[in-house]
């Protein structure tokens, strides 16, 4: 899956994304359903961006676009779980004092947007300043987040 | 500037060729400190949305060396130094005066080592370009990263420039060929939008 993109699935599907920095991967599970969401987010909000009609760019757009699509495919939002990935900081010495960091705010967007839909947030391996790949297993629901520095974690 | 889009293909040519005496004095230093040739590219313009910009080397996941610097002075923005893991170990080896395959990973030392050229070349590239424009432009210290090619270009370009829908680099490529192997390194320029129009018309082109 490409950067400010998402995908929804069902049984026997895998999501993934590669090489995350300070942007989120945004997993959404309906283990009931076998169905699910993953979308990779490129900014906190559309304020940040001139050019905001990619609504997979963002999380507040995102979030409740995923839901819809998961609906439509058998999932119940009452049943819907989040984990979340990424949001790292890397050149941090190089970001001014009090100046933004994308990385954190990344995932503190991604945090409200989930609060906002009222979808609980299970597990996270966010922040420090290491890029992450994350695989999505629609089968068991399993979330592998790979880093170089790391290895894999599991979620 | 408005639109990074909208730049003429005179004004791409101008801004080529700044980058060209740029990367032509990065690349002499670059051979002196390691003793070697070194042959550059000529330089290419790349203006993408930040979700279109692909990969540069082989795989987003592939890991590499990168060294990012700000750039302050009649001029803003960063420039970044790219090299694939294997490059960077032989270049830190050169640098530190050691036998091939001598290094198996980037320790302390190598790091320091790359940061170093990353600091010398930045700082040439950035002299060549001071010189031309007649322009001061000093550089930060670095920083480095090692990690997946992805994160860390999507990390230098989100998380500085003001413009956060297009990335406006130019793009000169370095290659050491010495007898068996080739070491390839990326050199990036990434000017703020702002910053643009100030080194055209300081080449008088409009």
């Amino acid at each position: 899956m490409r950067v400010a993109d998402y995908a929804v699935g069902a049984r026997g599907d895998m999501l993934s994304t590669l090489g995350l920095g300070s942007c989120v991967a945004i997993v959404l599970y309906d283990a009931d359903a076998a169905v699910g969401g993953l979308a990779h987010i490129l900014l906190p909000d559309a304020a940040l961006a001139r050019d905001a009609g990619n609504p997979a760019k963002f999380p507040s757009t995102v979030v409740p676009l995923m839901l819809r699509e998961m609906q439509a495919r058998g999932a119940r939002q009452s049943r819907v779980r989040a984990r979340i990935a990424g949001g790292a900081s890397m050149f941090a010495n190089l970001i001014p004092k009090g100046g933004v960091n994308v990385g954190e705010r990344n995932v503190a967007a991604t945090r409200a947007a989930l609060a906002d839909a009222g979808i609980p947030l299970d597990a996270e391996d966010t922040g420090a300043d290491h890029g992450r790949s994350v695989f999505f297993s629609l089968d068991s629901g399993s979330v592998e987040v790979r880093s170089l520095k790391r290895g894999t974690r599991v979620l | 500037m408005d639109d990074i889009r909208a730049l003429k293909p005179n004004q791409l040519d101008a801004l080529r060729e700044v980058a060209n005496i740029g990367a032509g004095h990065a690349a002499t230093a670059l051979s002196q400190m390691i003793g070697g040739t070194i042959m550059i590219s000529v330089p290419r313009i790349n203006v993408q949305a930040l979700e279109d910009v692909s990969p540069m080397v082989a795989s987003p996941e592939e890991p590499v060396a990168a060294v990012l610097l700000h750039m302050f002075g009649d001029l803003t923005g960063r420039t970044l130094l790219v090299f694939p893991r294997d490059s960077a170990i032989r270049l830190a080896e050169m640098m530190l005066r050691r036998p091939q395959g001598s290094s198996k990973e980037l320790g302390e030392l190598e790091q320091s080592a790359i940061k170093e050229a990353g600091n010398i070349l930045s700082s040439a590239y950035m002299n060549a370009l001071s010189d031309f424009m007649g322009m001061m432009l000093l550089p930060s210290p670095p920083s480095l990263a090692i990690d997946m090619s992805a994160a860390v270009l999507s990390s230098a370009y989100l998380q500085f420039t003001s413009d956060r829908d297009f990335v406006f680099c130019v793009e000169s490529e370095f290659i050491l060929q010495e007898s068996e192997e080739r070491l390839r390194g990326l050199f990036l320029l990434l000017p703020d939008p702002e910053s643009l129009q100030a080194m055209l018309r300081a080449v008088r082109v409009s």
